[in-house]
């Protein structure tokens, strides 16, 4: 290439899904919110039928898994293969396309959940023309992002590009296989499996789609932002190597653990389970990594609220994905399935994890997108506090809620029937709700603030281009 | 007992870190003087709370644990505090060395001790068993526990502050972890059939 023309990155598709990753988190925190005090209040579905809590759920958990971290995981990911690649995002128009594609498919989701339009497989909702779009969107990214790294001027490729391919590539086999369906209109389908092996696809796609989506795509994010934050080399690249071969390996065959105890036979339950526990050593690789990295960083943490941020992610991190394969031993999960306890681990790695470390990422990556610095670094500490005040209050609520489920269920009297009948447990549960609505306020409180000071920030910054350094070795 | 250096903690733990490492005690001082008395609190409340006032259930009768079983739970939770803060002691002393602070054990199993001091006092709750009775007062006892840890890392490990932070939190982490272990082996005694048993 000719040196005398200097290259730009393509920061456009970035900054546009870094502020999306804003307004949809916002957004589906909301209706968590909303949908945790209809479990404290049941009236506050007001008898309209779009918004009971079944057809809100969904939408919840699309908005935030697909909205909220699917925008930082496209804006992080063009950012990091760009800037480690040292080249400009290939294709900027497909680029450009992604970014559309993607928030109409959300928007579509936002319109048919709550008119009840569901393929009714959890976290995979969205009807089969939508999920058509998602291929088309799912495949230019990929697109997008091998090409950029076929293009790269540094022959080495960068850790934090290697699970961003895998999330990419394994996320599209995820959906194309399980979203397979007969179509019988516009709104309708079924799907191509049947009983228990529908089951199983289901599962398979819903623990990888933890897996990739929420785990192996935020360790990109990880990979990258911490060493840049704390501006020190990853603690150990071979274990970082290491790990990502073995957790693309163990977490494919994790899924029967959520049907434990069901249909399905019995050795593919412990085929589940062995590989869920054996999903610990790979998973605490990279929370070792991580934690390692930023113990350099010490002497940064006073005037650096954003590492706090990632210090607590890579906690929550290490705390899940401990919590993860301990729930999923058989004995264990007799106890804890269906109940509560889910729902606190789920949200441990959701608003611990997935959450802190992507505002942590977006904290760092919109000032540098927007040439400026950020406009309150006080908001950023005050943001921190209220993030983990919240998730501490959520996970505790739904820890002794769900411990207080499992033993009531399984109450019986000498003669063997249940001592407790169903609503009984329900209204022992209604305390802790509570809290975990609090909780849930608490989070959504510190990501108002965030949407304040990002909104003030992009004020005060300008969209000049970025020029693409040469690399230095 | 070592009530001085407790309430000092308590009510103004920047001074009470610094007395309790000037105080300097053996392992031995710390487990007799201190955390054998103050475990003692939720063990004896516990099965006085558990087998005399038990948990009212909306329309039927309160439900109590047998004195056999509630004696059992007693004994295993008070060796489980004991134990286990020898164990945070060796794990800070283990981790320290990340954190280029390198302390005697005594003074890391201190550190443990007097850390989860508002969490052993708090459990005169128990006296009321029903759980979210405990749960309201547990929960500031324990943001309390991880405020004085916080507090406690950088005199007792005599680091800088900010690596304090870094340090507190890899404790923190340990302990969520050990917190969820516990969950997880009570059910899994729960579910061989080791668990208590009630009379309604």
């Amino acid at each position: 290439m000719n040196p005398s023309i200097q290259e730009t990155y393509n920061y456009d598709v970035v900054r546009q899904f870094a502020i999306m990753t804003i307004v949809w988190g916002v957004v589906g925190m909301l209706v968590g919110v909303l949908i945790a005090s209809q479990l404290v209040w049941p009236a506050l579905n007001f008898d309209i039928a779009w918004l009971t809590f079944g057809r809100l759920r969904p939408l919840h958990t699309n908005a935030v898994i697909f909205a909220f971290g699917g925008c930082a995981l496209f804006s992080t990911s063009y950012y990091v293969v760009q800037r480690t690649c040292h080249v400009r995002l290939a294709f900027d128009k497909l680029a450009a396309f992604t970014f559309w594609g993607w928030q109409l498919v959300i928007l579509s989701a936002v319109v048919s959940l709550p008119l009840g339009i569901t393929s009714s497989k959890e976290y995979a909702e969205l009807e089969w023309p939508i999920d058509l779009l998602i291929t088309l969107v799912w495949v230019s990214y990929a697109i997008v992002f091998f090409a950029t790294i076929m293009r790269r001027r540094i022959k080495h490729i960068y850790v934090a590009n290697w699970f961003f391919g895998a999330f990419i590539l394994t996320v599209a086999v995820l959906h194309v296989i399980n979203s397979l369906a007969y179509p019988v209109s516009f709104t309708k389908s079924y799907s191509i499996y049947a009983g228990v092996q529908d089951a199983m696809v289901q599962w398979w796609y819903g623990h990888n789609a933890v897996g990739f989506f929420l785990t192996a795509g935020f360790l990109g994010i990880m990979y990258y932002f911490i060493p840049k934050q704390v501006n020190q080399p990853v603690y150990s690249y071979r274990l970082s190597v290491v790990h990502f071969w073995a957790i693309l390996f163990t977490y494919i065959w994790a899924g029967p653990h959520h049907l434990h105890y069901t249909a399905l036979p019995d050795w593919l339950q412990s085929i589940g389970m062995v590989f869920s526990l054996v999903l610990l050593a790979p998973s605490w690789g990279g929370m070792i990594n991580g934690i390692m990295t930023l113990s350099g960083a010490w002497h940064k943490l006073r005037t650096d609220p954003i590492l706090k941020f990632l210090v607590v992610a890579v906690s929550f991190y290490g705390m899940s994905t401990f919590e993860g394969p301990m729930m999923a031993i058989k004995t264990v999960n007799a106890f804890s399935h269906y109940t509560d306890w889910t729902i606190g681990h789920v949200h441990s790695g959701a608003l611990g994890w997935v959450g802190l470390i992507s505002m942590g990422a977006m904290y760092h990556l919109i000032p540098r997108l927007f040439n400026c610095e950020i406009y309150s670094v006080k908001l950023i500490d005050r943001h921190f506090w209220l993030a983990t005040i919240g998730i501490v209050l959520y996970i505790t609520a739904m820890w002794i809620s769900g411990i207080m489920q499992g033993l009531m269920w399984r109450a019986v009297n000498e003669d063997g029937t249940l001592i407790y009948s169903f609503v009984e447990t329900v209204n022992a549960m209604h305390p802790y709700y509570l809290i975990r609505l609090l909780g849930g306020l608490v989070y959504l409180s510190g990501m108002l603030l965030m949407a304040y000071n990002i909104f003030q920030t992009v004020r005060l910054g300008n969209r000049q281009a970025a020029l693409i350094p040469a690399p230095s070795h | 007992m070592t009530p001085f250096l407790t309430t000092t903690l308590l009510f103004s733990p920047a001074d009470g870190w610094q007395a309790i490492r000037k105080a300097n005690l053996s392992i031995k001082e710390c487990y007799f003087r201190q955390v054998i008395p103050l475990a003692l609190i939720t063990p004896v409340c516990g099965y006085i709370g558990a087998t005399r006032v038990g948990w009212p259930v909306p329309g039927a009768d309160t439900v109590l644990m047998t004195l056999g079983s509630a004696f059992r739970i007693a004994i295993i939770s008070f060796l489980a505090i004991l134990v286990s803060v020898g164990a945070i002691g060796k794990l800070i002393q283990w981790m320290g060395q990340t954190y280029g602070a390198e302390q005697p054990l005594s003074r890391c199993i201190s550190l443990a001790a007097y850390t989860i001091t508002p969490l052993l006092i708090i459990g005169f709750a128990t006296l009321y068993p029903p759980l979210w009775f405990i749960y309201l007062l547990g929960l500031p006892a324990l943001g309390y526990s991880v405020f004085l840890l916080y507090n406690g890392v950088p005199v007792m490990m005599e680091i800088s502050e900010e690596r304090g932070f870094l340090f507190s939190s890899a404790i923190l982490t340990a302990g969520l972890i050990a917190l969820v272990g516990l969950l997880v082996a009570t059910v899994g005694l729960w579910s061989f059939g080791l668990g208590p048993g009630f009379a309604y």
